[in-house]
């Protein structure tokens, strides 16, 4: 052990001889009846508060996840699920938040495809009913967006042509994809409600074509389109 | 000699939980445990039996009625209040002003200090401290740790956020730089 060493263990000895200072009693018996105050007073304020918060924070965040898990669930809901119904109102939601024509349309067409991948699975489930309710869907999603192109072309001519092309083009996909479904149904109603669809759609094509309609006749997104006359235009394709 | 009552250890878990149950005997057990003990260690850092005393009571209160705030995930009570003692000196310190310290492993030694010649037997407590509070501030707190709380190398790391070789290292030269700043005393 070097001397440093040694002398600085002999400090460290000395330095653990010290006597520690004590606390006068006054200062222990004020420090405990200012603790107890204390403790009395949280205790008294987490009494008060936390039953009811905790009530509050418990039954939002079970609608919050009810709501949640519902929402999701419903995103791929089918039309014979139960949860159908609040994929509407979601869907309806999602038009109030769109704004520009761009996004109307895009949300429209978005929509027609929706329908048609619904009518898919119905028919593919054997419910023809509710194929042909999609398909009925389909039509007034498209006629929506034929009413908005119209509307665009008074307000924004150029911009109207852009819209019209991804409408025609979207349309030219929906008609591709009922010709080949309309090759798989072997009920005559189902096949019916497809070769009503593409015509209906073929409508909607045209009338977006068309001359301009009022600018006020622009659906909102959202909202329920009415089903318009059906033109009597000849189909390209119409036989499976 | 040393009337600051059982070290800190683990033991203090069965009382924290009762605590936090609401048992206001677990409060009372946890507040003899150590109320000493932290008034000592401020004591010993301000110097001033008001402010130890202030300093103590805010310590104990604020630990023992915030428990919700204490993870008991590989950090012992213990450490958590002495913790909140350091910190209620450092805000002390801010509040009221505190010289300007230098480290003393630097200063420079008296041309006549002979650190031999150093009687530390015949040192007063109160030199002792006074020269201890000249020392920068983790020099202090662990000489106040190891040698008047005498708390184990490991139990002042836990404290200071150190590792143990870097505790023995910083004592080492709080040490040396307390016998400097003795020898400078003594011949002043």
């Amino acid at each position: 052990m070097t001397p440093e060493v040694q002398r600085l263990e002999r400090l460290a000895e000395r330095l653990r001889a010290v006597e520690p200072y004590v606390p006068p009693p006054g200062a222990k018996i004020r420090g405990w009846n200012l603790l107890l105050a204390a403790v009395e007073q949280s205790t008294m304020a987490r009494s008060r508060v936390h039953p009811m918060r905790r009530l509050i924070i418990g039954a939002a965040a079970a609608v919050v996840l009810l709501l949640a898990s519902a929402g999701a669930a419903s995103a791929d809901s089918l039309p014979d699920s139960p949860l159908y119904p609040l994929k509407g109102v979601l869907e309806n939601v999602r038009g109030t938040l769109t704004f520009s024509a761009a996004d109307k349309l895009t949300y429209h067409l978005d929509l027609a495809k929706t329908r048609l991948t619904e009518a898919e699975t119905m028919i593919a489930r054997h419910r023809p009913d509710l194929a042909a309710t999609s398909l009925k869907a389909l039509d007034d999603q498209l006629q929506g967006a034929a009413l908005l192109v119209q509307a665009e072309r008074q307000a924004n001519p150029a911009a109207a042509v852009r819209l019209q092309d991804r409408l025609r083009q979207a349309v030219a996909t929906d008609d591709q994809q009922l010709a080949n479904l309309q090759g798989q149904v072997n009920t005559s109603g189902a096949a019916s409600a497809i070769v009503q669809a593409r015509q209906h759609a073929a409508d909607a094509l045209k009338l977006a074509e068309g001359p301009a309609a009022s600018p006020t006749s622009s659906p909102s997104p959202g909202a329920r389109v009415s089903p318009l006359p059906s033109a009597s235009l000849p189909l390209p394709t119409l036989s499976p | 000699m040393r009337p600051l009552g059982k070290a800190a250890s683990d033991d203090d878990r069965p009382l924290i939980e009762r605590v936090r149950k609401g048992d206001q005997d677990a409060v009372r057990a946890l507040y003899e445990r150590y109320f000493d003990r932290i008034y000592n260690y401020v004591y010993a850092r301000l110097g001033r039996a008001e402010d130890a005393e202030d300093l103590a009571i805010d310590t104990l209160t604020r630990s023992l009625t915030r428990l919700d705030l204490f993870q008991d995930q590989g950090v012992a009570f213990s450490s958590w209040i002495y913790r909140i003692a350091h910190n209620a000196t450092i805000d002390h310190y801010r509040r009221h002003g505190k010289v300007a310290l230098v480290s003393l492993d630097h200063a420079p030694v008296p041309e006549s200090a002979d650190p031999s010649e150093l009687a530390v037997e015949q040192l007063s407590n109160e030199e002792l401290h006074r020269a201890i509070r000249d020392l920068t501030d983790e020099q202090q707190e662990v000489l106040i740790l190891r040698f008047f709380q005498d708390l184990t190398s490991a139990q002042v790391a836990a404290i200071m956020g150190k590792t143990v070789g870097a505790v023995q290292a910083l004592q080492h030269r709080a040490l040396g730089s307390l016998e400097r700043a003795l020898q400078g005393r003594a011949i002043t």
